[in-house]
């Protein structure tokens, strides 16, 4: 009992153990065993730092590609275009461009054909490819700004053709070249930032679209998935963990949910085109469909049924690491059943709720197969005013534009992707923000 | 306070989803189908609005000809599209189905008429094809055989070099697919094998139109964009999509010609290139004072698809003028189709 701290050797009565020898690291044997084992380790590090870079190195070799030709379609270029409008002979009543009919009124003046032909004066016969195909409508919207221009000669600022941005930013067809070079000689060419990229909506023009639409109609149908799946994956985790009794059917629910996360999309958009877009005959009665074809809440209707799954299994783990401690102290002192869940649970598990909402959230925003099939794949020219308008999303105006015809949707594609990972990037900054703000420690 | 926002949520969704039903009339013109079409439609439709702003955006979607035309002719009224886009003529039986959903009468409107192109990267080996050799490269049981062992093209013709078959084409869903085995692979097929003519008419059609699975003819999908990045990646395979597409990208592909004719706008619009074939929109003509500025759309692509219209800029190649001015009046007067010139 000399030492209080040292506990006292068991001393049984039997043998003694015989005294340990000091282990040899000199010999051969134990040399080549240390040896053999720093080299393991020193594997196994490298490879963790192989698999480190190439996953780095993917990241880097998509973000490059993408912000590389996705950039230029940010930009756009003008040409100055000089439009002598009397010489033209336009005829339009001035008063009535303030008029609901002015936009038809300019297109049946022929607005389209004059500035072709002002074109053409000002560029020689190559002009009309100079100038975008729509064009016009910028001297349209010019004219209505102040109709004062009809009277004289004004030069307007039109966006350019495909061919003449790709000409500039890469190499184009050697008329288009000499056009440039011409043009750029003459300082009629401006390069600028293309506002219109982000206001306007899906268009067969390269030089006119805009990603708008799409980007509101990614919003509505984000908000519609949001709103359904986040409040009943999280009731879902919550009566499972909290309420439900633990027997064969529980079991077989959960069960049930763990496949029904692992479906692929596909057959979520088919689940979704059946019970929302499908007709049924009940009692001679034609039924549906329920939802409007193409529009936002049936994409994010059925989006919110493929990642509820993921958010209740998200939110049972989260609900489950919160300490027992604190449900039976709030019990002890008289809290019920819901304001145990509500008042000391939710609010513990919040921030790993979140983390599978995120997960969840961040699926649906870059989903694409099952909004085909709900027929969000449509050409749909300008943005959606409502839930039940018809609308497209982000990634399927990716794909629609991948797949046009014109060789300047190329980098517009590109530019679409940028915008869709801030997207992405965005939703997933403010849903850590609130996890953070919600996180506490025990 | 979590509880109640937990509960607000849920109500608003509910509503959300409750609130809206589309009982009520459309405002925007619809219009589904062939992805042949789509761009010459979507083309119309941005024309169709940015002559008035204030209009309603018509949508257009790109299912290919056959689904399509399942949806048009599933019924009449709101839901259902106005217009189909079809690379080809309606079937007997979906103009039957047409009928039993009460979706007749139909326009028939032939546009403008497109190319089957076949074509392969300029680094290519300058193929030269007969419908024959395209026949019996392709066909799932050529000659009435039970499978096709050609895996070169010189195993089907000594003349050809000894390249793998592999052929990129679009799915059975397309109608440039079923373009290609009316115009290319039947005649080839009763040149190469005039016995057929012989047999049973779903005998005929599984010995001359079906397709090998086998691996060398590809399905890439109704992306025609794939088929002309794969054909850039790999020269000796051959590509077949719509004409417009070969034309935009002329600096990369090259058009095989077929039986010595290459297929090209004056080719095709003459009738002389054998993968020519008419494209059409069919409209409801139920929809026509229902839906509004429907007739003024159509009376708009009437006036876009002439040789100097805006669509041959964009790829289409103009219907002879007999053509385009009965399709003008078949607008104008409303004509339906007349359902004994099916087959």
């Amino acid at each position: 009992m000399s030492d209080p701290l040292m506990p006292e050797l068991p001393s049984a009565g039997g043998g003694t153990i015989a005294p340990r020898q000091p282990t040899d690291w000199t010999t051969d044997a134990m040399r080549q065993r240390i040896r053999k084992r720093y080299a393991r380790e020193r594997r196994f590090r490298r490879l963790g730092l192989v698999a480190v870079v190439m996953s780095a190195a993917f990241l880097a070799f998509l973000l490059v590609t993408m912000a590389s030709q996705g950039l230029g379609g940010f930009f756009r270029t003008e040409v100055a275009l000089p439009i002598d409008f009397p010489q033209t002979g336009i005829e339009v009543d001035k008063a009535a461009l303030d008029q609901p009919g002015a936009d038809l009124a300019l297109a049946g003046a022929g607005l389209e054909n004059i500035v072709g032909s002002a074109a053409i004066a000002a560029f020689g016969d190559y002009g009309p490819n100079v100038i975008s195909d729509n064009a016009w409508l910028t001297v349209r919207e010019a004219i209505k700004h102040d109709p004062s221009i009809l009277d004289g000669r004004a030069v307007i600022h039109v966006p350019a053709s495909a061919e003449i941005d790709r000409a500039i930013s890469e190499t184009g067809t050697p008329e288009a070249e000499a056009a440039v070079t011409k043009l750029q000689a003459e300082n009629a060419i401006t390069e600028g930032f293309n506002w219109r990229f982000l206001s306007a909506s899906d268009s067969t023009d390269p030089t006119q679209v805009g990603i708008w639409g799409a980007l509101k109609g990614s919003f509505f149908t984000m908000l519609v998935t949001f709103l359904i799946a986040f409040p009943v994956g999280v009731l879902a985790a919550i009566y499972l963990e909290e309420y439900a009794p633990k027997n064969r059917w529980t079991d077989l629910v959960e069960v049930s949910i763990n496949n029904l996360a692992a479906v692929p999309s596909i057959i979520f958009g088919l689940l979704g085109l059946a019970v929302f877009l499908g007709t049924w005959t009940l009692f001679g009665h034609k039924v549906g469909p329920l939802l409007p074809r193409s529009a936002a809440l049936v994409g994010g209707l059925t989006l919110a049924l493929m990642i509820m799954p993921v958010i209740v299994i998200a939110s049972r783990n989260a609900i489950k690491a919160v300490p027992p401690s604190i449900r039976d102290a709030a019990l002890g002192i008289g809290a019920s059943k819901v304001q145990v869940v509500f008042h000391h649970v939710l609010p513990l598990a919040l921030p790993g709720i979140l983390t599978g909402t995120i997960i969840g959230m961040a699926r649906a925003l870059g989903e694409t197969a099952p909004l085909l099939l709900v027929g969000m794949r449509a050409f749909i020219a300008t943005p959606p005013d409502s839930l039940t308008d018809k609308a497209t999303v982000l990634p399927v105006q990716i794909f629609l534009w991948s797949d046009e015809v014109s060789r300047g949707f190329v980098e517009k594609t590109s530019a679409a992707i940028i915008v869709l990972l801030v997207f992405l990037l965005a939703m997933n900054a403010v849903a850590i923000y609130l996890r953070n703000k919600f996180e506490t420690r025990w | 306070m979590l509880g109640r926002l937990a509960l607000t949520m849920t109500l608003a969704a509910t509503l959300a989803a409750c609130g809206d039903s589309n009982g009520g009339a459309r405002t925007q013109i619809t219009a589904v189908g062939s992805s042949t079409v789509y761009p010459f439609t979507t083309r119309v439709a941005e024309a169709f609005r940015n002559q008035d702003s204030n209009r309603d955006a018509p949508v257009i979607e790109s299912t290919g000809t056959g689904g399509g035309m399942a949806r048009f002719c599933d019924g009449v009224g709101s839901e259902y599209p106005d217009i189909v886009d079809a690379s080809r003529r309606i079937k007997k039986s979906e103009y039957q189905k047409c009928e039993a959903n009460g979706a007749l009468p139909i326009l028939e409107i032939q546009i403008g008429m497109d190319g089957v192109a076949l074509a392969e990267s300029l680094q290519g080996p300058s193929f030269e094809l007969t419908k024959k050799d395209i026949y019996l490269a392709l066909a799932a049981h050529p000659m009435g055989k039970d499978t096709n062992s050609a895996q070169t093209w010189r195993d089907v013709n000594p003349a050809l070099p000894a390249i793998p078959i592999q052929v990129y084409g679009p799915p059975s869903t397309s109608g440039t697919r079923d373009a290609f085995a009316e115009l290319i692979m039947e005649p080839g097929c009763t040149e190469a094998f005039p016995q057929v003519e012989e047999r049973s008419s779903d005998d005929k059609k599984m010995v001359c139109m079906q397709l090998r699975s086998d691996g060398p003819y590809i399905d890439a999908g109704e992306n025609d964009n794939l088929i002309v990045q794969k054909l850039t990646a790999n020269p000796n395979a051959v590509g077949i999509f719509g004409y417009s597409y070969l034309e935009e990208n002329h600096d990369r592909l090259r058009g095989i010609p077929i039986e010595g004719v290459s297929p090209t706008y004056e080719t095709i619009a003459g009738g002389s290139y054998p993968g020519a074939r008419p494209l059409f929109i069919y409209v409801k003509a139920k929809h026509l004072n229902a839906v509004p500025g429907l007739k003024e759309f159509l009376r708009l692509y009437s006036t876009m698809w002439g040789p100097d219209g805006d669509l041959v800029k964009r790829g289409l190649i103009a219907a002879p003028q007999d053509v385009r001015d009965h399709a003008v009046e078949i607008i104008q007067q409303q004509i339906p189709l007349d359902a004994t010139t099916l087959d």
